[in-house]
């Protein structure tokens, strides 16, 4: 029945009918995939695409959600300037890495930085969050279930904030962001552990799981 | 001065309201202890209230004369203008009877009503009809007693161990589900939201069992077809310069910014914006990104000379507004599939997003002054 889709923003200057632009290529090659999905875009409007996504071979949705939460102040030229220096970086230290390594050990390195950076944002998500729900005038934190999204930017968040906060001031964001993302690419680093503590807290707080009512 | 005249009357007699011709009954002696009333009939009374009425209503008979009427005359008609009688259509008749013609009672079109309900004795034809709402609770029946018998079906097919769930589902795409309106229209009764509510959700009910593919035209016959929306596109055709070189021509928006491209066909890849090249004009990848977008997509990255011009806003809208109007001009380079494609990229719808304004008693469009409780 809910033909329209409810809009995350709380107010957008679109109709909730209009749905999301699909900008990569190689989605309208193949025909007969999804076709449900293709015969309802026929018949609703689609929102314009936004200007930081494009159908070129770099542009990828995950990086351009990054960039966006990076950026401070709408300056997304040094957001996007920091991203590409950060992949770079990356690549540098791999091929280094891979150049110095021993060839069994030469296989498991990865030098694709988009790679590096899907891999170590996957080791950074938590798989359950915590609320703060009132009871009988206290306040408990409840185990709860995340939305993808929802699981994406918090991510994000602990990454960008790590690198902020608590790095020596002197060294640059790219360098701090790359030696973060390795590091979590690994499962290790302070991101990683922050998802440790956040899902040993939800496992502590199992007790209360039913004073949750959605 | 004949006023109001006392009028006593019996109370069998005060039945039909149509009594007030200036006729005033008198009652016989014998009741008229018991069941005589003082009523004064004025001339405001036996007036017609017109707004009690409600809208005109026509009898089955009188529509089915004014229908007759109206072939007999559309037969002489034809036979005036030397036309085949079988073969007279509706535009026959306007082009034949001038644009002034006497309204035809043959063109009004009457509105379906409820016929009679009921018998000569009284008693009604419709098991229903003490609902009040006897087509729709009719409706709902027939539609349980599908999914029923489906279910049926469905435990008959388990039985026998023929069970199977991918079976073909009926196709809802492309369509939407019939407006309260329409459905009281086709009803002819008048349902509440909430009856609304409940026919979509049985109606889905139905749709969703697996074997639900036999009652399809059913459940089709309460679906609208929506239009495709790649129709409403509006695609300029090819001009063609003297050297016989195909160019197009497009307008784009994006906040305050308006820009005016013509793309030629000539087989490089130049690319000037207001006379400088766009390497200039745009020293950020992200602008450059945005205005190769639309030609990458369509695969055309090489083929083209842009030559444009813009105005107004700030660097980003106006590589927006130049990437909108690429892909409006190149569009009349496409075949008809690739269009879609496009809109469904997103390249062809204008960005609605403008500065939103400022409020009054707020300091900018959102941020509000500093909270002072007291």
């Amino acid at each position: 029945m809910a033909l329209y889709r409810l809009s995350a923003v709380r107010w957008s200057r679109y109709n909730p009918y209009y749905m999301e632009p699909e900008p990569r290529r190689e989605v309208y090659v193949s025909e007969k995939e999804k076709d449900e999905e293709r015969e309802l875009k026929r018949v609703r409007p689609i929102k314009a695409a936004t200007s930081g996504t494009s159908s070129s071979l770099f542009s990828d949705s995950v990086i351009s959600k990054f960039i966006n939460v990076m950026m401070q102040d709408g300056r997304k030229v040094l957001a996007r300037e920091i991203m590409t220096q950060t992949l770079e970086t990356i690549k540098r230290k791999q091929v280094e890495k891979y150049h110095t390594a021993t060839e069994t050990k030469k296989l498991e390195i990865e030098c694709n930085p988009y790679n590096v950076f899907h891999q170590a944002l996957e080791n950074c998500k938590p798989v359950i969050g915590l609320t703060s729900i009132q009871r009988g005038g206290k306040y408990y934190q409840v185990p709860i279930p995340l939305t993808d999204n929802r699981r994406r930017f918090m991510a994000m968040k602990w990454l960008i904030t790590e690198c902020r906060d608590n790095k020596h001031r002197r060294t640059h964001m790219y360098e701090k962001l790359a030696q973060e993302l390795l590091a979590a690419s690994a499962n290790e680093g302070n991101v990683v552990k922050k998802k440790h503590d956040l899902h040993k807290m939800a496992e502590a707080n199992r007790a209360y799981a039913h004073y949750r009512w959605w | 001065m004949a006023a109001s005249r006392a009028a006593v009357v019996g109370s069998l007699f005060w039945k039909c309201g149509s009594c007030s011709t200036g006729t005033f009954l008198i009652c016989t002696n014998v009741n008229t202890q018991l069941l005589s009333r003082q009523i004064c009939a004025t001339p405001a009374m036996r007036r017609k209230n017109l707004a009690a009425a409600g809208p005109q209503k026509f009898t089955e008979e009188f529509i089915k004369k004014q229908v007759e009427e109206f072939n007999i005359g559309k037969r002489h008609l034809a036979n005036m203008m030397d036309e085949d009688p079988q073969t007279f259509t509706q535009e026959d008749i306007d082009v034949s009877i001038r644009p002034r013609r006497k309204h035809h009672p043959g063109d009004q079109v009457f509105p379906r009503q409820t016929a009679v309900q009921w018998g000569e004795d009284g008693r009604p034809f419709h098991y229903l009809f003490y609902t009040g709402k006897q087509s729709y609770y009719s409706l709902m029946h027939d539609m349980f007693s599908k999914i029923l018998a489906v279910e049926k079906y469905q435990d008959r097919l388990r039985s026998k161990n023929l069970f199977s769930l991918d079976t073909k589902q009926i196709s809802l795409a492309g369509s939407r589900w019939l407006l309260k309106e329409e459905l009281e229209e086709s009803l002819v009764e008048n349902i509440s939201d909430h009856d609304f509510a409940r026919f979509i959700q049985l109606i889905e009910r139905l749709v969703a069992l697996p074997y639900g593919a036999a009652e399809e035209e059913f459940v089709l016959g309460y679906r609208r077809q929506l239009e495709v929306q790649s129709s409403k596109q509006e695609i300029q055709p090819l001009q063609y310069d003297q050297k016989g070189v195909a160019y197009s021509t497009a307008d784009g928006r994006r906040k305050m910014s308006t820009a005016s491209v013509t793309l030629k066909d000539s087989g490089s890849g130049k690319f000037t914006i207001n006379g400088m090249d766009q390497l200039h004009y745009f020293p950020v990848l992200q602008d450059r990104e945005q205005l190769l977008f639309p030609l990458h997509f369509a695969r055309m990255l090489g083929r083209f000379d842009v030559d444009s011009s813009v105005t107004g806003g700030g660097r980003s809208a106006q590589a927006g507004a130049l990437r909108l109007a690429i892909s409006r001009a190149l569009l009349s380079f496409l075949p008809e599939g690739q269009v879609e494609d496009m809109r469904q990229a997103g390249l062809l719808t204008p960005d609605p997003r403008v500065k939103e304004r400022k409020k009054p008693g707020q300091e900018g469009a959102r941020k509000k002054f500093t909270w002072k409780k007291r």
